[in-house]
């Protein structure tokens, strides 16, 4: 835990989970999106709707999180309707779901999302990744979606090797909608292991918006493959509290499977 | 109608008339008892080539004991449908069986990511939401629908989709191709034995996975008496004309679990990831799960044992919407 008292991915998933705001409607991903989640709805996000793909809708999930499974009984547990796939997806299409929360492999500066492939060649990939799952749906018609994503070079790319997902595309105004995708939608913020960013209203770029507490912009610049804009006021992103560390470790996973440190 | 951009990716167009043509001589009206092994359900419905769907996940009321039993009997270029796959691609994959996968989400391991960076399993690009999408059109007898999801991607360059100017209103859409799978297979908690089946808690598309598909498959946990299904029709998710055969699988989404009846097997998963690092180790898991047991029923008996299966029962405490 290089002698701070919380792990990379603990701060990564406190930081998505400010960012979730209470009384939405949130499309939740697979993994870490659905503890920033669990967290959000047991501090400062009570009425927070979770939203998942295969159609459960308001769930109040069992703790300690269950691994693997999203569909199973603890995950879906007192949810207000199941309903399906085309139905949620429909809805989120219909403009009714505020929020998403996605993991990424490979991330570029306009917020263009890469879960296919790593190399240049689609046909004979350097790595296989599992494909859109339901991302593409999400960030295409989520009103905002929050990204959360380790604060790794290779993550951070000029180019995406595949847009598995779209984010403002080429950056130019109005790219989303001239290809048809729903108006004002698209990234929303990144919440890194180190850094939190958005997207410039303009220029439509990342651009960074606070650091974590004790560290520079240049340790987070250092992270990355491209150099984002940076606001002129940056944010001090305080570390994990007490209590967001508390029902992690104790409520969630007390394991340690997602949130790491076992042993430390 | 211009199409703006079409997409590479491999798929098979059907077209509506012979499928209507088929669902009015081949799918069986009057109630007949369809109830027959696992392995009479494959060896009549699953062929070489086929394009196969199902619904809902390894982890979650998943046709496990079928995509064994299509395993055991060598069937071989089946095309699935990944709405997601967690582990059933990989075991497939490492069988022999597939060719391709509409991808989805494609998991679980790292075998089966290397079979396609190897070329040796094709991939067609879509998106868990497409995917479902086009077994809609597919369930409802029409060649295609449109989305405002897939647009300005590589997903969509690598898909089946294309792109038109919406002839009403005139912004870009994308449209998805029907897939009407020659076989679709549903795992569910109760099923009669003409093919009323029920299925509770969340799913992916079970009822647009059954009308889509030519034949449908249903495992379930439990037989009920049709007096049971008329009682309480609300609870019907699919209704028997749609199915084409009734395997009795209890326990059969295992290593997965299916909702209110048992829980998952978190330790054999952890057996599976461990396997799914290299062809070897997992062409001995194909061994010992698959091959060395004549059926579902034997796998349970010899491979998981009653302990184990007593455990999972007791660690399903969640009953609440599942019956």
């Amino acid at each position: 835990m290089n002698g701070t008292a919380f792990t990379e991915a603990e701060f990564m998933i406190c930081q998505c989970a400010r960012l979730i705001r209470d009384g939405a409607l949130v499309f939740i991903g697979y993994g870490m999106p659905q503890i920033a989640a669990i967290l959000a709805q047991r501090l400062h996000a009570p009425g927070m709707v979770q939203v998942y793909e295969f159609g459960a809708v308001g769930a109040l999930p069992e703790t300690p999180f269950v691994r693997f499974t999203m569909g199973g009984p603890r995950n879906c547990y007192r949810s207000v309707a199941w309903t399906s796939m085309n139905t949620i997806f429909a809805q989120a299409q219909l403009g009714l779901i505020d929020m998403g929360v996605l993991g990424a492999t490979q991330i570029d500066r306009f917020g263009n999302i890469n879960s296919t492939i790593v190399g240049r060649d689609y046909h004979r990939p350097e790595k296989r990744f599992p494909g859109s799952g339901g991302a593409n749906e999400v960030l295409s018609q989520c009103w905002q979606t929050v990204v959360i994503v380790k604060h790794e070079r290779r993550r951070f790319v000029e180019k995406v090797d595949f847009v598995t997902s779209p984010g403002f595309l080429d950056g130019t105004p109005g790219a989303r909608e001239r290809a048809g995708l729903p108006k004002d939608t698209g990234p929303w913020r990144v919440a890194t292991s180190k850094a939190l960013y958005g997207f410039d209203d303009r220029t439509r770029q990342m651009i960074l918006l606070g650091v974590l507490q004790g560290l520079s912009v240049d340790d987070t610049l250092k992270e990355m493959g491209f150099t984002p804009l940076i606001a002129s006021t940056l944010e001090e992103l305080a570390p994990p509290t007490a209590e967001e560390l508390r029902i992690l470790r104790e409520e969630i996973d007390p394991d340690r499977a997602i949130i790491g440190g076992a042993g430390d | 109608m211009d199409v703006l951009q079409a997409g590479v990716g491999e798929f098979s167009v059907t077209d509506p008339d012979e499928l209507r043509a088929f669902m009015r001589t081949e799918k069986q009206r009057e109630m007949v008892n369809k109830v027959m092994p696992e392995a009479e359900a494959v060896r009549r419905y699953v062929k070489d080539g086929d394009y196969v769907s199902f619904d809902f996940s390894s982890f979650t009321r998943g046709p496990a004991s079928l995509i064994r039993e299509i395993i055991r009997q060598r069937r071989t270029h089946l095309w699935f449908a990944a709405k997601f796959t967690l582990m059933e691609t990989t075991l497939l994959a490492a069988g022999g069986c597939l060719r391709g996968v509409d991808v989805g989400f494609l998991g679980l391991g790292r075998l089966i990511s290397k079979f396609v960076e190897e070329g040796r399993i094709k991939v067609t690009e879509w998106t868990n939401g497409t995917l479902a999408l086009r077994h809609l059109a597919g369930a409802m007898g029409v060649p295609f629908l449109p989305t405002r999801s897939l647009l300005a991607t590589d997903t969509l360059t690598y898909s089946g989709a294309k792109v038109v100017q919406d002839p009403f209103a005139g912004k870009p859409i994308a449209l998805v191709p029907a897939v009407n799978p020659d076989v679709g297979l549903v795992h569910v908690q109760q099923c009669d034995i003409y093919g009323n089946a029920r299925c509770f808690g969340p799913g992916v598309s079970p009822l647009e996975t059954a009308m889509a598909s030519k034949r449908t498959i249903i495992s379930t946990e439990e037989i009920i008496p049709i007096d049971d299904i008329r009682k309480a029709p609300s609870k019907t998710t699919i209704p028997y004309y749609l199915v084409d055969a009734v395997v009795h699988a209890p326990y059969g989404c295992l290593p997965g679990g299916t909702q209110g009846l048992y829980e998952m097997d978190a330790a054999h998963f952890l057996e599976f990831m461990s396997a799914s690092r290299d062809e070897q180790a997992m062409a001995a898991y194909l061994d010992k799960y698959i091959y060395s047991v004549a059926s579902h029923e034997e796998f349970l008996e010899k491979r998981i044992g009653p302990a184990r299966l007593l455990a999972l029962k007791r660690q399903a405490v969640i009953k609440e919407g599942y019956q």
